[in-house]
């Protein structure tokens, strides 16, 4: 697939084989909530379901049940101020069916960026206190600069 | 039609070899490899980069690199770059989602450029192979045709399900009475030859009139650079020209 460029596919011949095929997948996370082994991924256009189903049996090696895809239209937006229409791209979007005792729960990547983030606002929380009680004890007294006092 | 993808080995595991370490003072490289773990995990970047704002990683794979190395390597290195890709593409894609900035989007640049560079280099190989073989390329053959509006184009041919005589639908526009024959496509080939001559003729007159300009404010000009600049003009009638003459007595 170095040519990017299938041969036609007649009955009775070899099946394909890609050797470096350059399909990408990504997960994504489910909206609404799904069943434990139901996994949503977004993945490129030309991808069948036989396609995808192989792709992860055999690059990933996860065993899948059933895969379904659906096609979802991009969405249309007018150009502020230029008046013309911009259409996103079309995504193809599969679900796919793990066996039953098999579970996947979609991870929080940024669980820890949101402490972090807490502790941000704590720090600069603590930095607005001691400005206004360094504007508070200089207040008889503007002209003075800030080194001229512990 | 069911695309059996190649069954990787287990060399393919994270990271590790993707990005080539590019410090100059390792003198050994030590070889590492962590465990494989076929999961779903591996859609995402490792546990410690989850937090990370800033994640360092090296250059993409250069050809003169890639090109010592074996078919199988390749091979290879190409499911490792996928994964490293999907995984990359998952990250960016959460990160859209919950309104994060996504740490170093240039590492799918660089993981895009290895994977083009090993597309490149197989195709080197597949192209000396053939000629080799067979004395041709093996690349998509590409024909010049008249295209349905009468313009040249550059068809890349593909396999048909039925040969050219039957394909009804592909000969009609091409017939007597077809769509390249129609008043429309005259038409429009009227007004596009038009338009093509037009674009010459002024770019012509833009060119003789400059010279022109150039020989009045500089009358000692080199004319052998300008006989190569300007190859169309006619510099001999420019020089006798009114707008060529400067405001200053004629020498003859």
């Amino acid at each position: 697939m170095s040519t990017r460029w299938y041969p036609l596919y007649q009955r009775g011949n070899p099946q394909l084989r890609v050797f470096l095929p350059n399909f990408w997948m990504k997960l994504i996370r489910p909206t609404p909530k799904q069943l434990k082994n139901i996994v949503h991924f977004q993945c490129s256009m030309e991808m069948t379901k036989c396609d995808i189903k192989n792709y992860l049996e055999k690059i990933y090696n996860i065993p899948v049940i059933d895969v379904r895809t659906k096609i979802t239209m991009g969405k249309f937006k007018k150009e502020v101020g230029k008046g013309y229409v911009i259409k996103d791209d079309d995504r193809k979007i599969a679900f796919v069916t793990l066996p039953k005792n098999m579970s996947f729960e979609f991870p929080d990547i940024f669980e820890k960026v949101k402490d972090q983030d807490d502790e941000n606002m704590k720090s600069l929380e603590e930095a607005k206190k001691s400005f206004k009680s360094f504007i508070n004890r200089n207040k008889d007294r503007k002209d003075v600069p800030s080194w001229f006092t512990i | 039609m069911n695309k059996l993808f190649q069954r990787c080995a287990s060399i393919l595991n994270k990271s590790q070899n993707i990005y080539r370490n590019c410090s100059a003072l390792v003198l050994k490289n030590e070889f590492h490899t962590t465990s494989t773990k076929f999961d779903l995990m591996e859609f995402f970047d490792s546990k410690k980069n989850w937090s990370e704002t800033n994640i360092k990683v090296g250059r993409s794979w250069k050809l003169d690199e890639l090109r010592i190395k074996s078919n199988t390597d390749l091979h290879k290195l190409w499911y490792v770059l996928l994964k490293e890709r999907n995984m990359l593409y998952t990250m960016e894609h959460e990160c859209n989602e919950k309104v994060r900035l996504f740490p170093n989007p240039e590492r799918i640049d660089k993981v895009q450029e290895s994977m083009d560079n090993i597309e490149k280099v197989v195709r080197e190989r597949n192209i000396a192979y053939y000629k080799l073989e067979t004395g041709e390329t093996g690349e998509r053959p590409v024909e010049d045709v008249i295209n349905l509006i009468g313009l040249p184009e550059k068809y890349e041919k593909k396999e048909y399900a039925i040969p050219r005589f039957m394909n009804s639908r592909w000969v009609k526009p091409y017939l007597e009475n077809g769509y390249i024959n129609s008043v429309a496509v005259k038409k429009f080939l009227r007004l596009y030859k038009e338009k093509q001559y037009n674009e010459k003729r002024k770019a012509k007159n833009r060119d003789y009139n400059h010279v022109q300009q150039l020989l009045k404010r500089f009358p000692d000009l080199d004319m052998e650079l300008l006989k190569s600049e300007y190859p169309d003009v006619d510099i001999e009638k420019a020089k006798r020209t009114k707008k060529a003459r400067g405001h200053f007595m004629p020498k003859y």
